[in-house]
C-alpha cells in the first residue's frame, strides 16, 4: 500500500465536497447538540427528524423546496408536542412518541402514494456522495442561518435552559426563546437530512454534545470540543467510507460513537477509568 | 460574610417598593384553584416569611409575584407597576431551591452571577466593565470570590446557596424572593444568609422568604404571611406568628408538646407549649405568644 492510495479519496471532487458538507452539517448539529444534551431534550431531535417526512412529501407535491416543507413539519411537531403536553394529562415523552411516529407514518403512507424521483433510502439514510447542487445550497443556507442566529442568542438560550425563572426575572421572553430554539432545531435537521438522513441525524444531534460534556465543564469549551469532534468525524467518516465502500452517514456516526466511547473511558476528569483510579486512591489513602 | 464591601447605593432604591397582592385568585388549566382571594401588602425594609403546609400555594404565590402565572382574578403590583413592567426594570430577584438547579450544568460561579446582569447588558449579553465589577463585588460580599472559576457542582450546599445570593445582589433587585433558603445548608451558612438578609433589609430591600424552618422565622423575619390557599394571617411577626394561627395553618402536622410548671414557687401560671416541625421548636407561653425562639448552640451549651 503506497501513499497515493491513501490520498486517493481527496482526488475526487465529489469526495471533497462530501467531506466539506458533512463537516458543515456535523459542526452545526454539534453546536445544537450541546443545548439539547444539557436540557435533556435529546429525543426532541429524534422526534423532529422523523416528523419532517410528511413535510418533505407535501413540498414535493406542491413543488416547493423540500427544505421548506421539512422545516415547517419539524416546527409543527416540536411545538405541537409542547402544546398537547400542556393541555392534556399525558406526559411529555408519551405525547412526543405518538406525535412523531404518527407524522412519520403519515409521511410513509404519503410517500408510497406519490411517485417521486427521490429515493426513500436517500431520505432515510442520506446521500452525501450523490448530493445535488440545489440540496447542497439549501443545506448550506440552513446551517449558516442556524449558526448566525445562535451566535446572537446563545447566552439567552443558555440561561433559559439553565434557569428559566431567572431568564424571566431579568426580562427575557422565554416563550419566544423556546420557539426560536425549536425553529433552529428544525432548521439544523433540514440541513442534516441531506447528509446523513433521518435515522442518523439524531446521532449527530446527541453524540457531539455528550463528548463535549464528558471532556469539559464550561459551556464554551464544551461547544468547541463538540464541534471539533463532529468535524473530525465528518471528514474521517467520509474518508473511511471510501475504503470500506460503506454508507457514508453510518461511517460518520460510527466515528462519533468511537470518540464518545474513548471520552467516556479515558476522559481526564469524568472518564470511567479516571474515576475508578481516583476511587482506588481514595480507598488506599484511607487504609494508610 | 464580609462587611467592609460596598453597600448598595441607597439612591438606587426608591421609597416606593411596595408589593401589593390584591384579591388574587389563581386557577390552573385543570381547574384546580391553588389560591383564592389572597390579599396582603408589604413595604420596603422588610423581611417577610411566607409559611404554610406543602400544597398551601406558596410556590404558586411566588410564581404569581414573579409574573410566571397570571392571576385568574385580582392583581399583583410592585411599586405601583404591573409585575411584567417591574421585571423589565430588574426589580425582582429570585433565588431558586437547590433541587431546582441542574448542578452538572457546565457553568462557572462567575457565569451564574453574571446571569443576574443580563437585563443590563446589550442583546449579545457581553458583560461590560461595570457588570464584571458588580459581579465581583457581589461575590466578595457573600465570601465566594475565591471560588469564581469553579464549576457550580463542585461547591458545598452552603456555597451553592451563596452563589445564587450573589446573583440576586448583582441583579440589584429591590425585591428578593428566596425559596427554601435553609434546606440543606449548614448552621454557619444559615447564619451568614440571615446576616446578609438583614443587611439588605437595612438597605431598604423587601425580602420574601418561603420556608419550612418555623423555628428560625422569629429570629430574622419582622413580618409573616401564613397561607393555606388563601391568607390565614398576615402582619408583624409578634402578632401574627401565634400558636393559634400556626395551629390553624399546620393542623396536625407539627409536634405539639405541653409543658406545665404551675407548681413554680411564685405561683404564676407557667404553662409552655412547644410546636416543632423537627427542625427548631417554637415555644409559646400561656398567652399563646412566642416566649423565645430556639438559639442553636446556646441551649446546647447550657444543657451541658
Amino acid at each position: 500500500m503506497n501513499l497515493s492510495y491513501l490520498i486517493e479519496p481527496f482526488q475526487y471532487r465529489f469526495m471533497v465536497e462530501a467531506m466539506l458538507m458533512a463537516a458543515l452539517v456535523g459542526g452545526t448539529c454539534a453546536v445544537l447538540s450541546c443545548y439539547l444534551v444539557l436540557k435533556g431534550w435529546s429525543l426532541m431531535g429524534d422526534a423532529v427528524s422523523h416528523a419532517v417526512l410528511p413535510g418533505i412529501v407535501l413540498a414535493y407535491i406542491v413543488g416547493a423546496p423540500l427544505a421548506v416543507g421539512a422545516f415547517l413539519a419539524g416546527l409543527l411537531c416540536a411545538s405541537g408536542t409542547g402544546w398537547i403536553t400542556n393541555h392534556s394529562r399525558l406526559k411529555g415523552d408519551a405525547v412526543m412518541g405518538v406525535v412523531f411516529t404518527g407524522l412519520f407514518a403519515l409521511g410513509l403512507v404519503m410517500f408510497t402514494k406519490v411517485t417521486t424521483d427521490v429515493h426513500l433510502n436517500h431520505i432515510l439514510f442520506g446521500s452525501l456522495l450523490g448530493i445535488e447542487r440545489s440540496d447542497m445550497l439549501q443545506a448550506v443556507i440552513a446551517a449558516t442561518l442556524t449558526l448566525v442566529i445562535l451566535a446572537v442568542v446563545r447566552k439567552d438560550i443558555l440561561l433559559y435552559l439553565f434557569d428559566a425563572n431567572q431568564a424571566r426575572a431579568v426580562g427575557l421572553n422565554t416563550t419566544f426563546l423556546h420557539y426560536l430554539f425549536l425553529a433552529l432545531l428544525s432548521l439544523t435537521i433540514v440541513a442534516a437530512l441531506q447528509a446523513v438522513g433521518i435515522i442518523l441525524t439524531v446521532a449527530m444531534l446527541i453524540v457531539p454534545g455528550c463528548i463535549g460534556l464528558l471532556l469539559s465543564d464550561r459551556f464554551g469549551r464544551m461547544t468547541a470540543i463538540a464541534s471539533g469532534a463532529a468535524i473530525f468525524s465528518a471528514i474521517a467518516g467520509t474518508y473511511l467510507s471510501y475504503f470500506l465502500n460503506g454508507e457514508t452517514g453510518a461511517c460518520i456516526v460510527l466515528t462519533q460513537a468511537i470518540i464518545l466511547t474513548l471520552a467516556a473511558l479515558f476522559g481526564p476528569k469524568y472518564g470511567i477509568l479516571f474515576r475508578a483510579r481516583a476511587a482506588r486512591r481514595a480507598a488506599a489513602g484511607r487504609e494508610q | 460574610m464580609s462587611h467592609g464591601s460596598t453597600k448598595l447605593n441607597k439612591n438606587d432604591i426608591s421609597s416606593e417598593i411596595d408589593l401589593h397582592v390584591n384579591e388574587v385568585t389563581v386557577a390552573y388549566n385543570n381547574g384546580h384553584v391553588a389560591l383564592f382571594d389572597t390579599t396582603f401588602d408589604l413595604g420596603a425594609g422588610t423581611i417577610c416569611a411566607l409559611v404554610g403546609v406543602n400544597g398551601s400555594g406558596k410556590s404558586t404565590l411566588f410564581k404569581t409575584i414573579m409574573g410566571f402565572l397570571t392571576p385568574t382574578r385580582g392583581s399583583v403590583t410592585i411599586g405601583g407597576k404591573p409585575v411584567q413592567v417591574a421585571q423589565k426594570q430588574n426589580m425582582v430577584a429570585y433565588i431558586p431551591q437547590a433541587e431546582d438547579v441542574d448542578w452538572a450544568f457546565p457553568v462557572s460561579v462567575m457565569d451564574v452571577v453574571l446571569m443576574g446582569r443580563y437585563g443590563y447588558m446589550n442583546f449579545l449579553r457581553i458583560p461590560r466593565a461595570t457588570d464584571l465589577e458588580i459581579a465581583i463585588e457581589s461575590l466578595r460580599r457573600v465570601n465566594m470570590l475565591d471560588y469564581k472559576e469553579r464549576q457550580i457542582g463542585e461547591l458545598s450546599g452552603g456555597q451553592k446557596k451563596r452563589v445564587f445570593l450573589a446573583r440576586a445582589l448583582a441583579q440589584r433587585g429591590r425585591i428578593v424572593l428566596l425559596d427554601e433558603p435553609f434546606s440543606g445548608v449548614d448552621v454557619q451558612t444559615e447564619a451568614a444568609i440571615i446576616e446578609l438578609l438583614r443587611e439588605l433589609r437595612a438597605d431598604e430591600h423587601l425580602i420574601l422568604v418561603s420556608t419550612h424552618d418555623l423555628g428560625l422565622v422569629p429570629s430574622f423575619c419582622d413580618q409573616v404571611v401564613i397561607i393555606n390557599r388563601t391568607v390565614l394571617a398576615a402582619g408583624p411577626t409578634h402578632d401574627t406568628f401565634t400558636q393559634e394561627n400556626l395551629a390553624r395553618a399546620f393542623g396536625g402536622t407539627l409536634r405539639d408538646l405541653r409543658i406545665d410548671h404551675t407548681d413554680a414557687p411564685d405561683g404564676t401560671s407557667n404553662e409552655f407549649r412547644v410546636l416543632s416541625d423537627d427542625e427548631e421548636p417554637l415555644i409559646f407561653g400561656h398567652d399563646g405568644r412566642l416566649v423565645d425562639h430556639w438559639h442553636p448552640g446556646i441551649d446546647e451549651e447550657e444543657s451541658k
